[in-house]
């Protein structure tokens, strides 16, 4: 249980807010590379801001107001450029670090004039890693976009973001609740399945770890040991809006009531034959079910989805009762205090790397090892949300069968 | 799912390439690894990371107490065997340093316990004020947002 004052605290995330100030403090991923093959500009809601992302023709990405500062035109409307985005109202000109490059008219009319130098606007610096486009929108200088080691690894990527119409604290408190993964995930999907047979192991003992860049969880279930790596190494809620199980899952807040859910996943694929992906494609997941209307339920992160929009569009923790499953939960909740705390103090929070020395493939723990084989015959089935594009399977399918007959396993 | 030996303090097998690749991770050596044996990687990183000896690591892992809690209990000069009569309560053994830094004593925090509230809950509304008569009140009828200050 917690008081409506704390639950403010961590669930509201506009500008100048304590949490905002926290979450702005990192680099927040807020699309796909891919999704500029096929478009200029992209309007963005990020923490409370309405902002546009664009890609000039130099190849700079920008993120800019969505508002122009002359009359207040979208510029996700806008177009690109050699440098910058021009605004498709009176043609005036911003690049990505918020200068006016070009006020078209007011040139004509007083070519010495220097009104363009007096008008800037909001822009975030962006960055590219990982077929993910990445914002920075707290004081600089900025922390480095962290280099997780995972990136590296060989495999066949793909990005999916979804929009989850609730609060992002709910969906990150998922990221360190591992008794959830018995009931939601298994014993929820053996009765959608129609199977009446006997339940999903049982958790019997939780524990949990810190680290420089988040939590580890670690779980023993009635058909597992303190020797198997699910106690030992254990699954990873990444620092501070994030779940690492060997995929990412990122919790992005768009305002206080919907979140961008991005993840990053990656297919083993079998051999060891160098296999190089040329784009990571990013696709955008469903939530809800079309003809029924209900949100759909077959995948692990669409069933995660069900709970945390289930939960209220801000969950209200002054009527919840807590147990000994959420322990997690109370550590997460008490680390985002402290941390908030941190910032209003001038010092720099929990995970934030500074020195390239140490931003080099950071090691993240992952059960099975970084380089994993290839299980089974062929590609498993994408099992993490539902409405994978045909075009993503083959591309899957294709790389399988490159690497396969590459290391001679056909 | 791989499965590892996990050693104890009367057996010592080398630890294997997959421990050695999460040590390197964490910035450890096997050289680590044997010194501070039985802990693991990540306790070991969080200990070093702290300032915590080897044998002040374990004497706290054999009274049950994690290294997180290890930590925070050495910061506030908690003594390893004063989370006993904690573990005897049936509270786990690191709960006496959650208890420890939110002010609270053992029948304090068995009453709390005795109300529905596990320990960490607890601590975390003692520090904001709550009283046990008011968390109980609030607990199963919700809590009034306008409350005074403090809550």
């Amino acid at each position: 249980m917690l008081s409506g004052q704390r639950n403010k605290l961590l669930c509201e995330t506009g500008p100048g807010t304590p949490m905002g100030e926290l979450l702005r403090r990192y680099w927040q991923p807020i699309a796909g590379v891919s999704e500029f093959e096929r478009q200029d500009t992209k309007a963005v809601r990020v923490m409370g801001e309405d902002l546009v992302l664009y890609r000039d023709r130099e190849g700079n990405y920008g993120l800019v107001d969505r508002h122009c500062p002359h009359r207040r035109a979208d510029l996700a409307y806008g177009f690109t450029e050699d440098r910058g985005l021009r605004c498709n109202y009176h043609g005036w000109l911003f690049d990505h670090s918020g200068a006016c490059l070009h006020q078209p008219f007011e040139e004509t009319r007083h070519p010495e004039g220097t009104f363009k130098d007096k008008v800037r606007i909001k822009a975030y610096p962006v960055a590219a890693k990982a077929g993910l486009l990445w914002a920075y929108l707290g004081p600089q200088p900025a922390p480095l976009l962290p280099d997780w080691d995972r990136f590296y690894s060989r495999g066949y990527k793909q990005i999916a973001i979804s929009e989850i119409p609730c609060n992002w604290f709910q969906c990150q408190e998922n990221s360190i609740d591992p008794v959830h993964f018995e009931w939601l995930h298994s014993n929820w999907s053996m009765v959608l399945r129609g199977q009446d047979g006997p339940r999903a192991p049982a958790h019997t003992r939780l524990g949990f770890d810190e680290f420089d860049y988040g939590f580890v969880y670690r779980r023993v279930r009635a058909d597992t040991t303190e020797d198997d790596e699910l106690w030992t190494t254990g699954r990873v809620c990444l620092w501070p809006n994030c779940l690492y199980v060997g995929h990412f899952e990122w919790r992005v807040p768009i305002d206080d009531t919907s979140t961008l859910s991005i993840g990053w996943f990656i297919d083993d694929l079998p051999g060891d034959a160098p296999f190089e992906q040329r784009r990571i494609p990013c696709w955008h997941a469903p939530v809800r079910d079309e003809k029924t209307g209900r949100w759909i339920d077959t995948h692990v992160m669409n069933q995660d989805y069900i709970a945390w929009v289930g939960q209220g569009a801000i969950a209200d923790r002054t009527l919840e009762h807590l147990g000994e499953s959420d322990r997690g939960v109370i550590m997460l909740r008490k680390r985002m205090f402290d941390e908030m705390e941190a910032v209003a103090a001038g010092r720099d929070p929990l995970g934030t790397i500074r020195d390239p020395a140490l931003n080099d493939r950071v090691y993240l723990p992952i059960v099975g090892g970084l380089n994993r084989p290839a299980p089974g015959a062929g590609p498993q089935p994408f099992v993490f949300l539902a409405g994978q594009p045909d075009e993503v399977r083959s591309e899957i399918e294709q790389a399988w069968q490159q690497c396969a007959t590459a290391s001679g396993a056909t | 799912m791989r499965h590892r030996v996990r050693r104890d303090l009367t057996v010592s097998p080398p630890p294997d390439a997959y421990e050695l690749a999460e040590a390197r991770g964490y910035g450890l050596t096997a050289s680590d690894l044997r010194q501070w044996r039985p802990l693991s990687a990540i306790e070991i990183h969080w200990a070093r990371k702290h300032g915590l000896s080897p044998g002040v690591a374990r004497r706290w892992a054999r009274e049950g107490v994690g290294i997180l809690d290890a930590v925070r209990a050495v910061k506030l000069c908690i003594r390893p065997q004063q989370v006993r009569p904690w573990a005897a309560a049936g509270f786990l053994p690191g709960d006496a340093v959650e208890a420890a830094e939110a002010g609270m004593t053992l029948a304090e925090a068995t009453a709390w316990r005795q109300a529905g509230f596990i320990l960490p809950d607890a601590a975390l509304l003692v520090r904001d004020g709550w009283t046990l008569d008011d968390a109980t009140v609030a607990r199963f009828a919700g809590v009034d947002r306008y409350a005074p200050a403090g809550r």
